[in-house]
């Protein structure tokens, strides 16, 4: 089927088969037994605790993206008459269609968020209820209600991309619709991060710490603003972040493959391949999440891991067989395979980092017995070294992906694109293994607050460890996949800007770009602090809250009197969304301040500084929290004195410290280093007309 | 309405009260804005226990509902010098009670463990609390802190349990401490070695230990000695705690 755009009709049927099967395991799982009226009533205080937080972060995104849909609207519709400056005119034909990209961007990922953190919140009640009875059984619902995300995600993804492809017939549109996702995964992704720390810090610092009640214990005031975080962070803000990378991988391919200056015919090829290898990885994605099952006294960690390395080996021979049977470029297979095997052996090298049974988590957990201090010292060094294999890795597949490529006569950085999408085409698989996590972290909180048999706590426990390991291995996949995304989204910003009749020249030896590195390498650790700052800030104000109701009501610890849950959820979501501001400005307003001031050769080289601080500080922050958390649950099962020792409560300092990292900041570095890559594409073509120097 | 008698030792007192043992354990760990919190270990004595040194009487008529309706907590009728003056057969059950107002009963037994030759860490918890380490057996410890008529230093009465020291029992200066959430760790090594080597049969670890245990540290159970008596509680097994009482499990993280 030599015909490209047919592939498109291909692609859409596939993503609707995708959000179809989503939809079936939604109202499978709705079907099963939700349990006791005690686990009921738990679970409707997590679930309305969830709902109430995404409305809010909801209406205030909706407003935020009519506000920017607005201004795309106005900004492109105003265009230069000839290349390179001069006289402008108005279209607003394309203001409108790239306003309405951005909004159709937004949306779907809001919608894909909100079916996730939907399916789960009636999930985690149902693995609870089911854990009572078998593993097998708990694991399927849980793991079938993880692939509601991943499937409906990945879905909503290629309809969305296909019809705005089919609609204007230029990747430049998708890469509005791309924006709007970004724009809003970055949002949730922060905002639920902030939500998740605060209440997880003060539910742990005065539950556990002060007043000595054990985790998810019903009388803890913040317990169920911690199980909503859960929700609102690792489902809902996950799932905003994984479809924006897989939009954002694709996008930039299109972008590459539309200004590879081929025939009309060829060009239609390059931009719909992207399309094809989703579309190929759904279908690979739907059998390896078919096949993932747990048999009664069966590990569910080796099962998630299995059904990962299956959908790549399916996808590679789905894409083996696209390639043998159609004329596109060879080059293509091995840029796609190279990217798959990188964020398969990067996900796996992550998780040697945080994997209990391997040294740095022995070596952290060890030292522990001379205080927090070693603790810290040890585990950011960790992190520090767990860079290595990563940034070894994203740099051995980005001169790989490079070279295949052209050595096949394709254009080298559109292989570097190209392997992105192979890494990301699984993400159906990936993120069903990933959203499982919080959904069985919740059924354990349920199973614990509505006081279950101690069997099912023990199940859950068993399922819960799976889940950690899954969300290690998804963590390196996301920040690699991201890193050779922003490579291949920096190519595209070059070639959009020379598109527009400007010659860029990004040189460490001119002062505008050494400026606009810098200005770039500045910005991820500055957004780290921030979004730390706002989790230290609000989990104050909720520790205060806490103490307030112990103080207040001894009720509350006696088990005769209902702790007031709404007032940590409303802090918890309050200090969440004022929190962002800032970090939003930082994301979009600084690319375009860099941009309009110092010109379109000082914001590639922000963009070049941006991204590899970004990519070394995600790595870092994410593996070093996984590494200081598995320290402390290392030591809890008796090593170095067990729970209670010195060592425990320098390790504990530790998992303190390293919750912001991993579960706030790093995790929303990938999507701020995508973002502004999409902002100043995006922009591009009217910085270089518009620009005060440079 | 029944008034109940307690022994508490963390402080050593005698109380009345009307709630019963699970509600006073967590009335006196969480359940008043007013207290300080902390762990709850108490023994249930016999309410028509009576002896000169005690106004029992007196505490148990200011022992009334409140004017509300709600029960009277406590009526302390005695702190201070309670142990010696106890006569041991009164005690029925022990209770131990979390941080957090879980509250596990223990029952008597007579089966007391038989000596094993190994070294021994002590917590005492009753008049005196520091952490003692020893080549005797808790028999033999009682026998020489409360019994020995030669000693200068003797106690009327003690209440104490033994903790776990795993591998560090048989090879102190080698053997893992796994599980053992003791502070100071290279300073207990050294205190073992010594009563194991040397003539002093227990060497004090801790002058001023603070009585809080970690339940899941308790070896066997709990003695409480005189001149005359000895009654042993022993402790259930970590299975069997899990089993039939897991959100105390849970409560004292064991």
């Amino acid at each position: 089927m030599n015909n490209y755009m047919n592939w498109i009709y291909l692609a859409i049927v596939a993503g609707v088969i995708s959000l179809g099967v989503a939809l079936y395991l939604y109202f499978w799982v709705i079907k099963q037994d939700p349990g006791t009226e005690r686990a009921k009533e738990v679970a409707s205080w997590i679930k309305e605790g969830s709902n109430a937080y995404l409305v809010k972060l909801y209406r205030a995104l909706g407003i935020l993206a009519v506000l920017i849909g607005a201004i795309i609207a106005i900004v492109f519709s105003i265009q230069p008459e000839t290349a390179g400056g001069g006289a402008v005119t108005l279209h607003f034909k394309d203001g409108l269609i790239m306003s309405l990209a951005f909004i159709a961007g937004a949306i779907s990922s809001a919608i894909s968020g909100y079916l996730g953190m939907r399916v789960a919140v009636e999930a985690n009640v149902r693995t609870a209820t089911a854990a009572n009875f078998s593993l097998s059984r708990a694991f399927k619902l849980s793991f079938n209600a993880g692939a509601v995300l991943g499937l409906a995600m990945v879905g909503m993804a290629v309809i969305g991309m296909s019809l705005i492809l089919l609609w204007t017939g230029t990747a430049e549109a998708v890469l509005g619709f791309s924006f709007g996702a970004s724009m809003l995964a970055l949002l949730a992704k922060a905002g639920g991060g902030i939500y998740t720390k605060t209440a997880d810090i003060a539910a742990d610092l005065v539950g556990k710490v002060e007043v000595g009640i054990p985790e998810d214990d019903p009388r803890n005031p913040a317990v169920v603003a911690d199980n909503v975080g859960d929700n609102v962070g690792d489902v809902a803000g996950m799932g905003a972040d994984i479809f924006d990378s897989y939009v954002a991988s694709a996008v930039a391919v299109m972008l590459l493959g539309a200004s590879m200056g081929l025939s009309q015919a060829e060009h239609i090829k390059y931009t719909v391949v992207p399309l094809i290898l989703c579309m190929l990885g759904i279908i690979a994605s739907l059998i390896g999440v078919s096949l993932v099952r747990v048999k009664e006294g069966q590990k569910p960690g080796p099962a998630l891991n299995r059904g990962t390395v299956v959908t790549c080996i399916i996808f590679a021979i789905f894409l083996l067989f696209f390639v043998r049977f159609t004329d596109v470029n060879p080059g293509i297979f091995w840029a796609a395979v190279t990217g798959l095997v990188t964020g398969v052996i990067i996900g796996f090298t992550s998780d040697y980092f945080t994997n209990d049974t391997r040294k740095p988590v022995r070596e952290t957990a060890r030292v522990s017995t001379s205080g927090s201090a070693i603790n810290i010292i040890t585990g950011f060094s960790y992190g520090l070294i767990s860079i290595v294999p990563s940034v070894i890795g994203i740099a051995a597949a980005t001169l790989i992906s490079y070279y295949v490529a052209e050595s096949f006569g394709l254009s080298g950085i559109y292989g570097i694109g190209i392997s992105a999408v192979g890494m990301l085409s699984i993400s159906g698989m990936i993120v069903s293994a990933d959203a499982y996590g919080p959904i069985v972290d919740n059924a354990r909180g349920i199973a614990e607050m509505a006081g279950m048999d101690h069997e099912v706590i023990v199940r859950a426990d068993e399922l819960d460890s799976a889940g950690n390991t899954a969300k290690a291995i998804t963590k390196g996949f996301s920040i690699s996949a991201a890193a050779l995304t922003v490579i291949a989204l920096f190519a595209a910003y070059a070639e959009v800007v020379q598109a527009a009749g400007v010659s860029i020249s990004i040189s460490l030896r001119e002062p505008i770009v050494v400026a606009g590195v810098f200005l770039g390498a500045m910005t991820p650790p500055l957004f780290s602090a921030l979004l730390m700052l706002s989790v230290t800030h609000n989990a104050f104000d909720m520790i205060e809250e806490v103490r307030r109701q112990f103080r207040e009501e001894p009720g509350i610890l006696a088990g005769t009197h209902k702790p007031d849950y709404e007032r940590c959820v409303s802090l918890a979501a309050e200090g969440a969304l004022s929190s962002l501001i800032l970090p939003a400005f930082l994301a979009v307003g600084l690319p375009l301040v860099v941009g309009f001031l110092l010109g379109p050769n000082a914001l590639g080289g922000f963009l070049g500084g941006a991204i590899f601080t970004g990519v070394i500080f995600a790595l870092l922050m994410s593996n070093a929290g996984g590494l200081w958390d598995n320290a402390k649950k290392f030591i809890e099962t008796g090593k170095f004195g067990g729970p209670g020792s010195d060592a425990h409560k320098a390790a504990v300092v530790g998992d303190t410290v390293g919750d912001p990292f991993k579960d706030t900041a790093g995790p929303s570095l990938n999507t701020l280093i995508t973002v502004m890559s999409l902002v100043a594409s995006l922009f591009a073509p009217i910085i270089a007309v518009f620009h005060l120097f440079g | 309405m029944a008034i109940y008698l307690y022994l508490s030792l963390l402080p050593e007192a005698l109380i009345a009260s009307m709630l019963c043992p699970e509600e006073f354990g967590t009335y006196y760990a969480v359940g008043s804005a007013k207290k300080s919190r902390g762990q709850a270990m108490f023994f249930e004595v016999d309410p028509d226990f009576r002896d000169p040194y005690f106004r029992v009487e007196e505490a148990y008529a200011r022992c009334i509902p409140h004017e509300d309706g709600s029960l009277k907590a406590s009526v302390y009728v005695s702190v201070y010098r309670v142990l010696e003056h106890m006569d041991f057969d009164v005690l029925k059950h022990l209770y131990l009670t979390t941080m957090d107002g879980r509250t596990l009963e223990l029952s008597p037994s007579n089966q007391i463990p038989n000596e094993v030759e190994q070294l021994h860490l002590y917590q005492e918890i009753v008049p005196v609390s520091p952490l003692v380490v020893s080549r005797l057996g808790p028999l033999a410890f009682i026998d020489t802190i409360v019994r020995n008529p030669v000693s200068l230093v003797t106690l009327p009465a003690i209440v104490f349990t033994e903790l776990q020291l795993g591998e560090l029992a048989d090879d102190p200066e080698m053997g893992l401490m796994e599980n053992l959430p003791y502070s100071n760790r290279d300073h207990l090594r050294q205190c073992l070695s010594d009563v194991k080597t040397k003539y002093a049969a227990t060497k004090m670890v801790d002058r001023v230990h603070s009585p809080n245990i970690y339940y899941r540290t308790i070896k066997n159970g709990f003695f409480v000695g005189n001149q005359k008596q000895l009654r042993y509680f022993p402790m259930p097994s970590q299975e069997e705690i899990r089993t039939n009482n897991y959100r105390w499990f849970r409560s004292a993280n064991m």
